[in-house]
């Protein structure tokens, strides 16, 4: 979509390694800086507003309790769920991979005999990859998030798990909704854009009959199920059409609806630098007059009850998808979303997307991060983020320690090298000595390093290294103690 | 058994197999002990909170009015001349003195959504408002009516009395003596911040919110 770019590929079995799909964006000036201006107004808003809650800290460890007190009691509380959801007239379905959810819509729709179904914002359908399965089989899926409009009609990516379009400016957006929706005239302001977007949707709200949405949180107390949007194409899908189908990931369980209490709070301050955002829906089962008629929640599993065995993974499935980790990743304002080759960028994305590959694809993501803790710091639900990436780089270490391609690996090969000469004095200080020598030929006049050839290269490409000194700390300190006698 | 019922088993035995295993009467005890030292009761008293639920709603761009228990009436009838708009739809269970003379008033019994989104704009009451974050809560009763006709029309007035408010959003939770089957929490007109973060006010939901603050007997104190 943005010129330079070559179209990413978010399924993390097929996408590039980390630094391989971060060097296209690197490149794109324009698309950095759009990610960079988003997130600062993120940023700046989110800090003002957690700034003005006294009650912050205890917020969040409130949040972090009960999101672990439902991962412990996951069990218990998905049976409850199914059994009050259904009591209220919903039927509950339970897929165990990704392929199994698609087939499951895919027979709902039919049996529904939908040909077009609207959709709410569901970065779970998109880990599922449901629109273009469900395009292939000849339903039309229509997005209706503004973003998820400017991504579905300009064939985009998203880049962000609340705000997917950010990576795209106003003219990027108005020549996309000039060329699909056939308007000519169309001014780059972002309100007649807005309004572009109302009335191309419109008619789909009061016409297709079926919807799909996501969820940010199943009540198990109730059965019920709550969607945290903003601008009211949410309550659209969740009102007007006869059939409603909600997909969510089996971790997304509150144990009651009290505790909307704490979650509520701490999500919109947290995603979008809001008291509250505008509106939150809440509905259970089908309620007879008044909204779909026919009610459907589809579980999906695809790896996470694999990330519960760890103590330390488990964490990862308090997640809220609020998204404030990546707004305050300095790895992710420099590179946007693409680079993480799943749909869940940043670190989140970094420690789930490959615990949900079940540790087989995305081995690179648990080293897109500079371990600086800025992501455990704003975390609503605090997860240890560099906690659990340092448990899956241990673990991404191992794996590859036991295979023969090691013995190729200059890394591993420098590892073993350096494990015998920093063990042994005399070696370290004769690998110094020559090391003086050999350096001296590239350090310039100014005590700087800014070029290595062959594998130093690799260190001096991004950044320049500071020659040795001309004597050891050992020497230094020999010498001084000889002078002072 | 079906594939469906396979996955399902499947399922629940591998997420007992990786955590505690527990019945729903274990998980209920453990529940019982979570940490909860989050503010929970606000310390304002109530013309503070309607002071700071004005405001709040104020800086959603809401208009809001306040008035006497007994102007309610008139100052219901002075928001409807002064937005200029004549149709309007309303729950069943409002007031008949709230339907002030002049105006076409749709009574919502079922009607089909193409008709709702014919009106101009739609009046309905509220389960509660909380000040801290402007937030007007609505739980479908009679007064304040099916989900759809506080959605398509493009001007809500809503009716806010005084005692309904809250400070925070636990003493809202408080105030439900159960869980509601439907809710809607409504924080200022719909918005969108989607293109290079720009606010802009009015998406889907209604573009204009309107709120009459009204005193309850005894509150003026």
């Amino acid at each position: 979509m943005s010129a330079g770019a070559e179209h990413p590929i978010l399924d993390p079995a097929l996408a590039p390694p980390f630094p391989v799909a971060a060097l296209s964006v690197l490149r794109n000036p324009q698309l950095r800086k759009n990610v960079a201006h988003a997130i600062d107004v993120i940023q700046a808003k989110r800090a003002r507003l957690v700034a003005e809650k006294a009650d912050w800290q205890e917020l969040r460890t409130a949040a972090a309790a009960i999101r672990d007190h439902v991962l412990e009691n996951l069990g218990a509380y998905l049976e409850q769920f199914e059994e009050r959801c259904t009591a209220a007239g919903g039927v509950v379905h339970w897929a165990a991979d990704a392929a199994e959810a698609r087939r499951i819509i895919l027979e709902l729709l039919r049996e529904d005999k939908a040909d077009e179904v609207i959709k709410i914002k569901t970065m779970t359908s998109a880990e599922i990859q449901l629109n273009p399965f469900l395009e292939a089989a000849g339903v039309l899926t229509y997005e209706t998030d503004l973003a998820e409009i400017i991504l579905q009609l300009g064939e985009g990516e998203p880049s962000h798990i609340v705000v997917p379009a950010l990576h795209v400016n106003r003219s990027q957006v108005r020549e996309i909704f000039a060329r699909r929706m056939g308007i000519e005239n169309l001014a780059d302001d972002p309100k007649v854009l807005t309004a572009a977007a109302r009335n191309y949707l419109r008619r789909k709200f009061l016409e297709v009959p079926t919807a799909i949405s996501g969820a940010n949180f199943l009540i198990a107390e109730t059965g019920a199920v709550a969607v945290v949007e903003s601008e009211g194409n949410g309550r659209m899908c969740l009102t007007l059409p006869r059939t409603m189908i909600t997909l969510a990931g089996i971790e997304k369980v509150l144990p009651r609806f009290a505790d909307l209490e704490v979650m509520l709070q701490v999500l919109a301050r947290s995603a979008t630098g809001e008291r509250m955002n505008p509106y939150t829906s809440l509905w259970t089962g089908v309620t007879p007059g008044d909204g779909p008629q026919k009610f459907h929640v589809v579980l999906l599993d695809n790896g996470r009850s694999s990330i519960l065995k760890g103590k330390t993974e488990r964490q990862t499935l308090r997640c809220i998808r609020c998204a404030a980790c990546m707004n305050t990743c300095p790895v992710y304002r420099q590179t946007g979303g693409h680079a993480y080759g799943s749909v869940y960028p940043g670190p989140i994305g970094a420690i789930l997307t490959p615990q949900l590959m079940q540790m087989q694809h995305a081995q690179s993501l648990p080293f897109a991060s500079s371990l600086c803790g800025a992501c455990y710091e704003v975390c609503p639900v605090k997860i240890n983020i560099p906690e659990v990436l340092i448990d899956l780089r241990a673990q991404v270490t191992d794996k590859q320690r036991n295979t023969f391609g090691r013995l190729f690996d200059p890394m591993y090969l420098g590892m073993r090298v350096a494990n015998v000469v920093f063990s042994r004095a005399w070696l370290f200080h004769a690998a110094q000595w020559m090391g003086r020598i050999g350096l001296r030929f590239f350090t310039r006049r100014d005590g700087w390093i800014h070029s290595l050839p062959s594998m130093g290269r690799k260190w001096t490409q991004t950044r320049d290294m500071r020659g040795l000194p001309k004597q050891t700390f050992h020497a230094w300190w020999d010498e001084r103690s000889k002078e002072a006698r | 058994m079906s594939i469906a019922t396979v996955s399902r088993k499947q399922i629940l035995n591998r997420v007992r197999a990786a955590t505690r295993n527990s019945t729903a009467a274990e998980a209920a005890s453990s529940y019982a002990t979570l940490p909860r030292s989050y503010v929970g009761r606000g310390l304002m008293n109530l013309e503070e909170c309607v002071d700071r639920m004005a405001e709040r709603l104020r800086e959603y761009d809401a208009e809001v009015v306040e008035c006497a228990p007994n102007e309610l009436a008139e100052a219901i009838r002075a928001q409807l001349a002064a937005n200029g708009r004549r149709k309007f739809v309303v729950p069943e269970g409002l007031p008949a003195e709230w339907l002030a003379e002049g105006f076409e008033w749709k009574i919502d019994h079922d009607l089909p959504a193409q008709e709702v989104e014919q009106v101009e704009g739609v009046m309905t009451a509220c389960f509660c408002g909380v000040a801290e974050s402007g937030t007007i809560v609505l739980h479908h009763s009679t007064m304040e009516g099916r989900r759809v006709i506080t959605l398509l029309p493009d001007w809500h007035l809503c009716i806010l009395r005084a005692s309904q408010i809250v400070e925070t959003l636990p003493e809202y939770f408080v105030r439900c003596e159960k869980p509601p089957r439907l809710v809607t929490w409504i924080s200022g007109p719909s918005a969108t911040a989607d293109i290079e973060m720009t606010r802009i006010k009015g998406v889907h939901g209604p573009r204009i919110l309107n709120v009459i603050l009204a005193r309850d007997e005894g509150s003026e104190s």
